[in-house]
């Protein structure tokens, strides 16, 4: 009787314990298929795949390369990244083995991006990126101050991952009435899964997040992307030996929002991870039925969670680069003084400029009212980080070059820089703030009342 | 199509939403009209004037309540003055002119010009009581000296004379201002506070911060707490002597606002007395003291649009003023053979036709 009691308890510790996967079973009414999952997501993971891919590409310098993974749906394109390493293998060689015929470019966003010169949609940037990166040897061009790789990758990200996800399917997709829930998935033959139940899923794997995420610590997490071989262990979660990109690696944002937790203390990860997982049980506790009103308007409520908090973790990754372009911009002069060599200090701020831009240019792609913090942001870090000589890219000419002008002094772009941070730990209500070069003044600025509001007199 | 552009200035700057906080400052802590310390001053004042002076005390602290006194013409254009310059204000300080770009940019100044962290190895709780302890002088001694500034310049007077024109004083005293004042204010606050948050977060990265109760200033949160509205009010109380060396009482307040001679110009402190002592503007308070308030001028008994217009007018008369003395300075000028100090000729640059005159004078003379 004792060891009764005590195995039960022990049973419901651990069932207490233990996180959910995303893990989902058939709901589908009428469903005659021997599938006992109703959780689909490789096109998602292939995107992520062709985004690691195409990064690799840019770097290469080869166009015809970068074009297969940003615009061509040809069969058997090989994997670049990520691929097996010593201890850490990867089960998927092939872009095909995750989901066939898919690209980049045609998930991408459609809506005009303000900080690029020529007000250009989504899609054309990236198509005009990725030709501009196949004009450099290895997608550097120190003369304007791009690093496409850089640029293309942090980009990508939000034009195609965040913009389907939070424009997409977690808002137009998830209204009552499209993608019903009694119905199988656009009324395909053959699918184990209902038209809610999908979208919700597509949303989640374009976070990135491994299916047993919530077991993972945010270092974890970043471990298991960056493919180290102790991390084996935590990614492989069937135990097979090998790393299943569609439900056991970690890519993109979810991939930043567990850098950004094991760094600054925040839980971005599994904020957003639980949220995909209680909206998800929503949605299955439905049971192939229409989602009433109120499990709709919950759903919904997880929805606003993951956009609100996947939106922070851009700009927090902004707010870091922000950082690093300031302290670039301090050993530049340092060098300058000395008169060092500069190749290594310049081509680090280049790097770090394009991933504040990059990530700054997604916050743009996802069709969310950013009101004035999206100007100021253009203007703060402009078209080009500051070049030797005060200079800047300040247009585009008719053949699609870019025009410099005089700017702000080199190290004047500084402030710009502490603004930036400020702009993006206001508008984005930031917590972890990573490389802040203000020294915390954005919290002491809160704490200052707003004065001049009543004119009290003494 | 003047309603649709009044309507959509309304909606434009989020006119009902300033009404609105402007309500809500009844339930802010951070507002000194908070019914917390709105309650809190009669109780203190109560308590004080009942250890004092038994029930009669007592009896004399519920004139903080007197309806006559909450409802006197005088009041009742405080109220419309709350409200008025709260939606004049909100159209005359943007929102967006944000506080954090004066102060980014100061912080970045104060490095280029070599200041940087001090590295003392402070305790986070050394440097958060000196940053408040700095923020609370400096803020405190630059509300008293523009004080001082506003009876002291005739140009800032003209304004300053709307908060002085009361002849009742009720809490909401405080907000009678003129919405120039209230601009001078805001200029000051965003002067002061840019000052000391860029020099303290260069000198102690990521360690400052203000000591708060509630989410408020613990000094803004004491001086609220313990009787700050009184300063506006029908009740008069004394902190004795000892302590109103060192802290206005509400009664050294009431002393400002009395319209007799030899209390004009005295107490111009906001919580430390120790700035008027420095200026020679001094002056103790007294339980028993019966004052009579206003500047004994006809805006005394204007409403809120009278109050509005009555300082530009005054400050026409002061233009006028000054026209007629430089006109007579300029005269001078040309009548005295001396070298002029620098001041005369740009005087004589600005009124180059006094010149002409002269030299028409002259040649008419020469005529005769």
């Amino acid at each position: 009787m004792k060891k009764t009691l005590l195995g039960l308890c022990v049973a419901f510790s651990l069932n207490a314990v233990a996180e959910q996967d995303y893990a989902f079973g058939v709901t589908l009414k009428g469903y005659k298929g021997e599938a006992t999952s109703s959780v689909s997501y490789g096109g998602q993971i292939a995107r992520h795949v062709l985004h690691d891919s195409l990064k690799k590409a840019v770097a290469k310098g080869d166009v015809e390369l970068m074009l297969s993974y940003l615009s061509s749906k040809d069969e058997g394109r090989k994997i670049l990244s990520p691929v097996s390493k010593t201890g850490f293998p990867v089960k998927q060689t092939t872009v095909d083995a995750l989901s066939k015929g898919k690209n980049l470019l045609s998930s991408a966003y459609d809506g005009v991006i303000t900080g690029w010169p020529g007000n250009p949609t989504g899609q054309e940037l990236l198509e005009q990126l990725v030709a501009l990166a196949g004009a450099t040897e290895d997608g550097y061009d120190p003369v304007n101050g791009y690093d496409y790789i850089q640029l293309v990758s942090k980009f990508t990200m939000g034009a195609v991952f965040y913009n389907r996800a939070v424009n997409h399917y977690l808002e137009e997709k998830l209204e009552a009435g499209k993608y019903p829930n009694d119905k199988p998935y656009k009324n395909k033959k053959n699918v184990s899964y209902t038209g809610k139940e999908h979208v919700w899923d597509e949303a989640f794997g374009y976070f990135g997040a491994p299916a047993h995420g919530l077991s993972l610590t945010p270092k974890e997490v970043v471990q298991i992307t960056k493919q180290k071989p102790a991390a084996l262990v935590k990614a492989d979660a069937n135990g097979d030996g090998v790393v299943d990109l569609k439900s056991e690696m970690a890519f993109a944002h979810a991939y930043y929002a567990a850098s950004v937790d094991a760094s600054g203390g925040t839980d971005y990860f599994h904020t957003i991870m639980k949220a995909f997982v209680e909206g998800r049980k929503v949605i299955t506790a439905a049971n192939g039925k229409k989602l009433t009103s109120e499990q709709l308007s919950k759903v919904k409520a997880y929805a606003a969670t993951i956009a609100q908090a996947w939106q922070q973790v851009i700009a927090e990754a902004a707010y870091k680069y922000a950082g690093s372009v300031y302290s670039d911009l301090e050993k530049i002069a340092i060098i300058e003084e000395s008169n060092g060599d500069m190749d290594k200090a310049y081509r680090n701020y280049v790097k770090h400029w394009g991933e504040l831009k990059g990530f700054a240019l997604a916050l743009e792609a996802a069709g969310r009212d950013l009101g004035s913090t999206q100007a100021n942001l253009d203007r703060l870090i402009g078209f080009s980080p500051v070049l030797f000589g005060n200079t800047q890219v300040l247009a585009k000419d008719g053949d699609g070059g870019f025009i410099q002008g005089k700017a702000a002094d080199m190290q004047a772009y500084k402030l710009n820089m502490i603004k930036t941070q400020n702009l993006l730990a206001k508008a984005f209500d930031l917590k972890a703030k990573l490389n802040d070069r203000t020294a915390g003044m954005q919290a002491v600025l809160e704490q200052i009342e707003e004065a001049g509001k009543s004119a009290e007199n003494d | 199509m003047l309603d649709a552009f009044i309507l959509s200035l309304w909606e434009e700057f989020g006119l009902w939403e300033e009404l609105a906080q402007a309500g809500s400052s009844l339930f802010a802590l951070d507002k000194r009209v908070s019914l917390v310390y709105l309650v809190s001053a009669f109780a203190f004042a109560a308590i004080v004037l009942w250890v004092r002076y038994g029930k009669a005390g007592l009896q004399r602290s519920y004139q903080y309540f007197s309806w006559r006194t909450w409802w006197h013409p005088s009041a009742r254009t405080d109220y419309g003055l709350w409200l008025a310059n709260r939606l004049l204000l909100a159209l005359l300080i943007p929102k967006t002119l944000a506080k954090s770009l004066w102060v980014s940019w100061l912080f970045f100044f104060w490095q280029e010009q070599g200041l940087t962290s001090l590295e003392l190895g402070w305790s986070d709780t050394a440097v958060v009581l000196c940053f408040t302890l700095c923020y609370f002088l400096l803020d405190d001694f630059s509300r008293f000296f523009v004080h001082w500034c506003m009876h002291k310049i005739p140009f800032l007077w003209a304004f300053h004379q709307v908060h002085h024109s009361a002849r009742v004083l009720t809490p909401f005293t405080v907000f009678r201002t003129h919405p120039v004042e209230g601009v001078i204010f805001f200029l000051r606050s965003l002067l002061v506070q840019s000052l000391i948050i860029s020099l303290f977060l260069v000198m102690f990265p990521h360690q400052v911060s203000l000591m708060q109760i509630f989410g408020v200033l613990i000094t803004t949160f004491i001086f609220n707490l313990l009787g700050a509205n009184l300063r506006h009010s029908g009740v008069a109380l004394s902190y004795g002597n000892k302590i109103e060396k060192w802290f206005i009482s509400p009664a050294q307040h009431q002393v400002h606002h009395s319209c007799a001679k030899h209390h004009y110009d005295r107490n111009f402190g906001v919580v430390l007395a120790v700035w008027d002592r420095l200026f020679g503007s001094f002056c103790y308070g007294d339980d028993k003291q019966i004052l009579q308030y206003g500047t004994n001028q006809p805006i005394d008994r204007l409403g809120p649009w009278g109050q509005w217009i009555m300082p530009f007018k005054s400050l026409l008369s002061i233009l006028n003023v000054v026209h007629n003395v430089v006109h007579i300075a300029s005269w001078m000028i040309n009548k005295i053979p001396v070298n002029k100090p620098v001041f005369f000729r740009i005087i004589k640059k600005v009124y180059p036709m006094n010149e002409q005159n002269s030299v028409d004078e002259t040649s008419s003379r020469k005529q005769k």
